[in-house]
């Protein structure tokens, strides 16, 4: 029973890793056009770095399913777009603006990828709960 | 008396084949969390190891000996891990497939519903026997 729950805790973390990456993908796009930050640079791309974890129980050395968490959320460092704009202000002296290094279509497809991994592990523990009920039917 | 050897047999196989359908459904679920994990090798059990230690000098669930008696639970059924081979590894090194952890999951509870089905009627049958008939 053990490793039931232990699979279920494991599908849990990953419902949360996934929803982790949406959130940030999501704040990518929202920020996709914010030339000043709090720190007064353009926004800068964030990424959820997804690490394996150890969820099973540490009494029994049997099968232990690994979960995930998320590990770091690091800022993209690559160059920021340069856009030809002397009316905006947060031009520079040549007329060009820093803009956010977000890319949008690499977002949406990031934000698919998670919706995908967030439902399959969903439909993880559904099997895993069914199991753990034909289990529990035992004793009617 | 060898009845109840045999039932006690049966009673200790389907508890295995239950066992066993719990962890690979418990390792589908570790592989399926870590679908974006960047280098995760996707784990499965090792089958030969669990169907040797399953079938050591207990092939056969009929009790021909005295001396067969306990035998029948046999040895608790350990199982290891180990990385699936023969995965094409994606760009970041991980091997995981959706499509082969659900299945996998669908099969080991399709499993275990076979076995927990089998074992009900068993153990129906014992209550009724408990209950003198009635």
């Amino acid at each position: 029973m053990a490793t039931l729950l232990g699979a279920i805790n494991a599908s849990a973390s990953a419902l949360d890793a996934q929803r982790a990456r949406m959130e940030v993908a999501v704040s990518n796009m929202a920020n996709a056009e914010s030339t000043r930050g709090p720190d007064g640079e353009p926004y800068r791309r964030r990424e959820v770095v997804l690490q394996s974890t150890s969820t099973g129980g540490a009494f029994d050395n049997s099968v232990q399913a690994n979960g995930v968490e998320v590990a770091a959320v690091v800022q993209d460092q690559s160059a920021f777009r340069r856009v030809y704009e002397p009316s905006h202000p947060d031009a520079d002296a040549d007329g060009f603006v820093s803009m956010p290094n977000v890319d949008v279509p690499e977002e949406m497809v990031d934000m698919l990828g998670a919706a995908r991994a967030y439902q399959a592990n969903l439909t993880a523990i559904g099997l895993i709960r069914d199991t753990l009920q034909k289990a529990l039917d035992l004793a009617k | 008396m060898a009845d109840i050897v045999t039932d006690a047999a049966i009673t200790a196989a389907l508890g295995r084949q239950m066992t066993r359908a719990v962890q690979r459904q418990a390792v589908a679920a570790g592989n399926l969390a870590n679908l974006d994990t960047p280098g995760y090798r996707a784990k499965e059990l090792q089958f030969s190891d669990a169907l040797d230690s399953q079938l050591d000098g207990n092939v056969s669930l009929t009790a021909t000996d005295p001396h067969h008696f306990g035998t029948a639970a046999g040895a608790p059924a350990t199982a290891e891990t180990v990385d699936a081979q023969g995965l094409a590894p994606r760009r970041d090194g991980n091997t995981v497939q959706l499509d082969r952890e659900l299945l996998n999951m669908g099969q080991a509870a399709l499993d275990f519903s076979a076995a927990q089905t089998v074992l009900a009627a068993k153990f129906q049958l014992v209550r009724y026997a408990i209950n003198e008939g009635r």
